[in-house]
C-alpha cells in the first residue's frame, strides 16, 4: 500500500511544480527594482533627454473600460456598417487602416475595446512601422520619408498617401510660433520639466512611484493622481526606462476598479536599429491599391461635420470645470442630427433620466434629450447637473 | 494493409523478450500504428480537407470578396500555396484533435479492451517503457497528420491554381521556397499544438478499458478548452489552456518571422505534458491489470 502510495507521488508533485512555476516566473520578473532616488522633475527631465531615435519591440494594449468586448464589425448589418462609414469625416476613415471599409467609429471602438497587440519599428526620423496583430490577419501602418502606407491583410488592400515635405517645416514653424508666444523663458529642458510641474500642481499630484521592470528594463514610475476627489480617473503612471529615459509603459486606473482601466506598454522591447528593408513597403502584386490624398487643410476637416461655413459661436464646444474634471458641452447646434437614431448608439447607450448615457469605467458621456451632448472623466451625476 | 485484417488489430506479434526491447517495442508500436486501416482512414481524410477545399474553390465560378469565408480562401484562386493554410485552419478546431483523440484514446485502453495489455507487460518491457513507446506512436501520429495535410495541400493547390511569390499578412512578398519552409513550420507548429492534448488521450486511456471511452472523453476535453477559450470570463485561465494557441499559427506568416507564440504554444504543451505525463505514470503504475 505504501509502495502504491508513494507510486502516485508525481501525481502531485510535478502538477504542484508546474502550477508554483506558472506563478512564481511572473513574478520573479517583476521583483524588486531598486534605482537610485529621483525627483519627478529628474524623471521628466530623463524623458527630455532621451535621445532613442531607433528601437523596435511588441506593445500590448488591452483595457477594461465596462464597454462590451465585441467584435462590433462582425455582429453588425451591411447598412449599420455604410451609415456608419458614411457619417464619420473623411479625415478620420483615412486616419486608421481598415476603417474605410468597417467604419471609423466602430474600428476606434474596437482598438479600444479588448486587448491587442502591436509590433512596432522605428528606425530613425519619417521612418516607422507599426503592424497590428490580429486574428489571422495583420494590419499595416508604414511610414517611409514622405510615403505612408496603409495596409490590410483581410481585404488586401493597401492606401498610400504621400505627405508633402512643406508639412513637416510649416509645423516647426508653427512650434517656434507658439513657442515665442509662451511668456515664460523655456530655453531649457529643465525650465520646461519646472513649468509642466508647475502648471500641473493646482489640480494633480505628481510623484515617482515604485521602481518596477516593464519589457525587462529598469523603470521609474510617474505617477499622477488627480487632486479631485470627482474624477473617474484614479491615477495615471507612466513607467520611463531609467537608462533611456524612453516612456515605456501608460496605465491608467479608474475610480473603484482594481485592474487597469487602460493599459499600453512595451512586453519586449529592443533598441538595435531595425532591417532598413522593413520601411520599404512594396504593395503585393494582387492587392487593391488606392491612392490617398491627403486634406489640404488638415485642421479644416475636423469643422466639415457642423457647416460648411465654419461653425459659428453656437456651434462651438464649451468647456466646464478645470483639471481633471472638466466637462466639454457640446451643443445641439453640433451634433449631428441623426447621432440620435443610430442603432450603434442605441447599443452603447443605456436610457437614462433626460437622456441617453454611455458610461464607462474613465469617461461618461451623456446625451439630453434637448439634442446637447455633455462628456467628460466624471460620474454620470455630475454631467447631469451640467446639463440642468 | 491487408495484414491488419489477419492480425488482431494490436497485435505485438513480433515483441521480442529479451532485453533492450524499448526500440523493438517502439518499432512495433509505430508499425502496428501504421497499419491499422483506421490510420489510414484518418489519414486519407485529412488529406482530402485541402482537396475538398481547393475543389471548391476551383470549381464555383463567383470569386470571393477578400475577407470572405475561412482566412486566405479569397486568396487561393491568385496562389495555390494558400491552399495548405486554409486547410490547416479549418481542420485545426475539430478535425485534428478528433484523430489525436482517436489515437491516443486507443493507446492503453485498446489494448486492455482487447485483452492484449496483460501479454504487453508479460514480457520485461515494463510499464513505464509502454506508456513512452505509447506516447511516442501517438506524437509520431501528430506529425504524419500535420505533413500529409501540408503535403497534400501544397499538391492540389499546385496542380489547380497558379503557384507564385506568396503574400504575408503583413504585405510583404516571400518567394516559393521560402513559403515552402514557412509552410513547414506551421507544421510542426501545429504537431507542437497537439502534443499536449495527446499526453491528456494517453492519461484517459490509462484511467479506462473501454478504447472508444477513452477518444471520445479526450475529444469533448479538446472541444470543453476552446469552449472555455471564448468566455470572456475567464480570460485569466486563457493562456494556460493547452488550444489557446492553437490558430496562433499565423504569427508564423508575418514578416519578420514572430516566433514568440511559438515559444509560448510550446510552454503551455510542456506543462501539459509535464502533468498529465506524470498522472497517467502514478496511474498505470498502480493499475492492476486484469485484462
Amino acid at each position: 500500500m505504501s509502495r502504491n502510495s508513494l507510486k502516485w507521488l508525481p501525481a502531485v508533485v510535478v502538477p504542484a511544480i508546474v502550477v508554483a512555476a506558472v506563478i512564481a516566473v511572473p513574478l520573479q520578473a517583476g521583483a524588486a527594482v531598486n534605482l537610485p532616488d529621483k525627483t519627478p522633475e529628474q524623471v521628466l527631465l530623463l524623458v527630455h533627454d532621451s535621445t532613442v531615435s531607433t528601437f523596435s519591440g511588441t506593445v500590448s494594449q488591452s483595457s477594461d473600460l465596462g464597454l462590451p468586448a465585441l467584435d462590433l464589425s462582425a455582429g453588425m448589418t451591411k447598412s449599420m456598417q455604410k451609415s456608419m462609414s458614411e457619417s464619420s469625416p473623411e479625415g478620420t476613415a483615412a486616419s486608421v487602416p481598415g476603417a474605410s471599409t468597417t467604419g471609423a467609429l466602430s474600428t476606434a471602438l474596437e482598438l479600444l475595446s479588448g486587448s491587442h497587440e502591436f509590433r512596432v519599428y522605428v528606425g530613425g526620423e519619417n521612418k516607422s512601422r507599426v503592424q497590428i496583430k490580429d486574428r489571422m490577419a495583420e494590419r499595416d501602418v508604414v511610414h517611409n520619408g514622405n510615403d505612408v502606407w496603409l495596409y490590410d491583410s483581410s481585404s488586401n488592400a493597401a492606401t498610400h498617401m504621400s505627405v508633402p515635405t512643406d508639412l513637416a517645416t510649416s509645423a516647426e514653424s508653427k512650434f517656434a510660433e507658439l513657442k515665442s508666444l509662451i511668456p515664460t523663458d523655456l530655453s531649457t529642458p529643465a525650465q520646461v520639466a519646472d513649468r509642466l510641474l508647475s502648471e500641473l500642481d493646482p489640480s494633480t499630484t505628481v510623484s515617482v512611484g515604485t521602481d518596477a521592470r516593464v519589457a525587462g528594463r529598469s523603470v521609474y514610475q510617474l505617477v499622477l493622481t488627480p487632486k479631485t476627489a470627482d474624477s473617474l480617473v484614479a491615477s495615471v503612471s507612466i513607467a520611463v526606462d531609467s537608462e533611456t529615459g524612453l516612456p515605456v509603459q501608460v496605465v491608467v486606473m479608474a475610480e473603484g476598479q482594481s485592474a487597469p482601466a487602460l493599459q499600453v506598454g512595451f512586453t519586449a522591447l529592443d533598441f538595435a536599429a531595425p532591417d532598413a528593408e522593413r520601411f520599404d513597403f512594396v504593395p503585393p502584386a494582387n492587392a487593391t491599391v488606392t491612392e490617398q490624398a491627403l486634406p489640404a487643410q488638415p485642421d479644416h476637416a475636423r469643422g466639415d461635420h457642423a457647416g460648411a461655413q465654419g461653425p459659428t459661436a453656437a456651434e462651438l464646444p464649451r468647456v466646464t470645470g478645470s483639471g481633471w474634471s472638466s466637462i466639454v458641452e457640446v451643443p445641439a447646434a453640433a451634433v449631428p442630427a441623426e447621432l440620435g437614431n443610430k442603432p450603434l448608439i442605441d447599443q452603447l447607450t443605456t436610457g437614462v433620466d433626460g437622456g441617453r448615457a454611455l458610461t464607462t469605467s474613465l469617461m461618461t458621456v451623456f446625451l439630453a434629450t434637448d439634442g446637447r451632448v455633455f462628456a467628460g472623466a466624471v460620474p454620470l451625476a455630475q454631467l447631469k447637473a451640467a446639463a440642468e | 494493409m491487408s495484414s491488419s485484417d489477419v492480425l488482431p488489430a494490436t497485435g505485438h506479434s513480433d515483441i521480442p523478450g529479451g532485453r533492450g526491447g524499448g526500440w523493438d517495442l517502439l518499432g512495433s508500436e509505430i508499425s502496428v500504428l501504421f497499419r491499422r486501416r483506421r490510420t489510414w482512414a484518418m489519414l486519407v481524410a485529412v488529406a482530402l480537407i485541402p482537396v475538398l477545399l481547393a475543389v471548391a474553390v476551383r470549381l464555383s465560378s463567383s470569386t470571393l470578396a477578400p475577407g470572405q469565408g475561412p482566412p486566405f480562401l479569397d486568396r487561393v484562386t491568385q496562389n495555390g500555396l494558400f491552399v495548405g493554410f486554409t486547410a490547416m485552419v479549418v481542420a485545426i478546431p475539430l478535425f485534428l484533435p478528433l484523430t489525436i483523440g482517436v489515437v491516443a484514446g486507443d493507446t492503453i485502453a485498446g489494448e486492455a479492451g482487447l485483452g492484449t495489455l496483460r501479454y504487453l507487460l508479460v514480457a520485461p518491457a515494463g510499464r513505464v517503457r509502454l506508456l513512452l513507446v505509447k506516447y511516442a506512436g501517438a506524437a509520431l501520429f501528430c506529425l504524419v497528420a500535420t505533413l500529409t495535410l501540408t503535403v497534400s495541400g501544397a499538391l492540389i493547390g499546385a496542380a489547380l491554381f497558379p503557384v507564385g511569390p506568396v503574400t504575408l499578412l503583413s504585405g510583404d512578398t516571400i518567394s516559393v521556397t521560402e513559403s515552402l519552409l514557412r509552410s513547414l513550420l506551421v507544421a510542426s507548429y501545429v504537431t507542437v499544438s497537439l502534443l499536449g492534448l495527446s499526453m491528456i488521450g494517453l492519461f484517459i486511456s490509462t484511467l479506462t478499458d473501454v478504447p472508444v471511452g477513452a477518444m471520445a472523453a479526450t475529444i469533448v476535453v479538446s472541444v470543453v478548452a476552446q469552449i472555455l477559450d471564448v468566455i470572456p470570463q475567464l480570460s485569466w485561465l486563457h493562456p494556460w489552456l493547452f488550444s489557446h494557441y492553437w490558430l496562433g499559427f499565423a504569427d508564423l506568416l508575418r514578416q519578420p518571422l514572430d516566433l514568440s507564440s511559438f515559444g509560448q504554444n510550446a510552454i503551455v504543451q510542456v506543462c501539459y505534458l509535464a502533468v498529465f505525463g506524470a498522472l497517467a505514470y502514478s496511474r498505470f503504475v498502480t493499475k492492476d491489470i486484469l485484462s
